[in-house]
């Protein structure tokens, strides 16, 4: 029972993080608040100079994207008043290969949609390609952008795409670099 | 610490537990598999993985490559053994697969390494899990390319199967240690793995209802012989075409899949009991297991 409440628990504050990026009721993706007054989220959801998003406890804010990095495939965006504390990111490289993650987005429009697995392997999905965090667990359009997160709810990734059955998001650590060279 | 991160703890160790028993096999063109390191000097893997009958290339855990040898193959159930000096390599610790039950969390690792996991969704239910591995594990994971030939561990680390997605895309499958080693133990004792052999062709027939009462078996079909092959074990059992092959051994036959399920390697030079029918009046025929010869 333990492990129940505490998936639970954890969904519920991996919501409180996560934001609906949409522009003109058309839902882009997710989003991760992170830095304070911040969302960073995929370049791909974000293709205006500003987006709407929706909080989870229902606000609706403009937010103003103020970096943008095609080839990372990140985003930041400002989003002053949210008054929700940002999330909590993992120190960097401390999950492994079969650590307990878990994401949360709106795959399809469904709102705050938590899906659970485990790292699957960390690194290139071709020789020489980026690095991610592969993740054994499903994603689907509108979880772009939303966070992948470790057991202890800290996250650790930002989810980009799927590769068939495999999720594929962009470790915190490239996060950060992208963040601290926009200033922010 | 939250049982969660408790859990995730014990699935990253039993990760790093596998994976120092885990080869890479590059045995086929473009996509290559994983083997486990079983015995000493013994990689096992998904037979469908391995196109050559000779040398294969194989990758220790920790990315040197080796000359591997395939020592033997079973196709029947799926599992190549290779021979390779891997000294300093850990082999498999092998827990006992008939101890998993529907429901077990497990693990499938993959050469690099990578792992999924899931649970065991059924054990040997359903038509096409029938095979001479006995009852095998259905799994509700996902097997990502590569990850065929590669063990299933459980949430200790321990090997309690090889997986393979080889005999059909839909299914996610592991061959219980058990089988495994049984095909092991055969390779050391005889130096090689048999191809068991009755020397008939057959086809399914329809057993009616009335014959199934008066002969007191609840079983709708079996197979009907119609070639004996000159000089084969079954020609010397007296098998003759028109025979109906209800059952071998302890396996049931409803088709001739059962049949080759039956005809495992270790049964070589067995005598087992064939009940048939001949003219709708039951019979027992010992037949001795032969090895199909082989192609010179």
């Amino acid at each position: 029972m333990d492990m129940l409440v505490v998936i639970v628990d954890l969904a519920e504050d991996l919501r409180r993080v996560t934001v609906e990026v949409t522009d003109a009721e058309e839902l882009l993706g997710s989003g991760i608040l992170w830095p304070p007054g911040c969302v960073v989220t995929n370049a791909h959801v974000v293709r205006r100079p500003e987006v709407t998003l929706r909080l989870s406890d229902g606000r609706c804010l403009r937010a103003r994207v103020v970096a943008r990095d095609s080839d990372a495939d990140l985003a930041l965006l400002t989003v002053p008043g949210t008054g929700v504390p940002a999330a909590t990111l993992a120190e960097p490289d401390t999950i492994r290969i079969g650590s307990f993650v878990a994401a949360v987005g709106h795959p399809l429009g469904v709102r705050g949609a938590l899906s659970t697995g485990i790292v699957c392997a960390i690194g290139p999905i071709d020789r020489g390609g980026r690095h991610w965090i592969q993740a054994d667990l499903h994603l689907a359009p509108g979880n772009s952008g939303g966070p992948l997160a470790d057991a202890a709810g800290r996250v650790v990734g930002l989810n980009s795409r799927a590769a068939g059955p495999l999720a594929l998001a962009v470790p915190m650590d490239q996060v950060m670099r992208f963040v601290r060279a926009a200033q922010v | 610490m939250n049982g969660l991160q408790s859990l995730s703890n014990d699935l990253t160790a039993a990760v790093e537990r596998g994976a120092r028993s885990l080869f890479g096999v590059n045995g086929r063109a473009r996509l290559g598999s994983t083997g486990v390191h079983w015995r000493q000097g013994l990689v096992v893997t998904a037979d469908h993985t391995v196109h050559v009958d000779e040398e294969v290339t194989i990758t220790r855990p920790d990315g040197r490559a080796l000359t591997a040898r395939v020592a033997g193959r079973d196709p029947t159930i799926d599992i190549a053994v290779l021979k390779v000096d891997a000294p300093g390599v850990e082999v498999a610790d092998v827990a006992d697969s008939d101890a998993v039950r529907v429901g077990h969390i497990v693990l499938a690792l993959g050469s690099g390494p990578r792992a999924s996991w899931g649970v065991v969704s059924s054990i040997g239910e359903g038509r096409r899990a029938r095979s001479a591995a006995g009852d095998l594990f259905h799994l509700d994971l996902t097997l990502y390319p590569g990850f065929s030939g590669g063990p299933l561990v459980d949430v200790q680390g321990r090997v309690v199967g090889i997986n393979t997605s080889g005999s059909s895309r839909h299914w996610q499958l592991a061959i219980p240690a058990a089988a495994v080693n049984r095909v092991v133990d055969e390779l050391l004792r005889r130096g090689r793995i048999p191809r068991a052999y009755l020397g008939v062709s057959t086809q399914p027939v329809r057993l009616p209802e009335a014959l199934q009462q008066k002969l007191n078996i609840d079983q709708p079909s079996a197979v009907i012989v119609v070639e004996v092959q000159s000089g084969s074990p079954a020609a010397a059992a007296g098998l003759s075409i028109g025979d109906v092959i209800v059952s071998l051994g302890a396996t049931r036959i409803t088709d001739p899949t059962d049949l080759k399920s039956a005809l495992r390697p270790d049964k070589v030079g067995e005598s087992i009991t064939a009940s048939v029918l001949r003219g709708g009046e039951p019979r027992d025929l010992q037949v001795t297991v032969g090895e199909r010869p082989r192609r010179s």
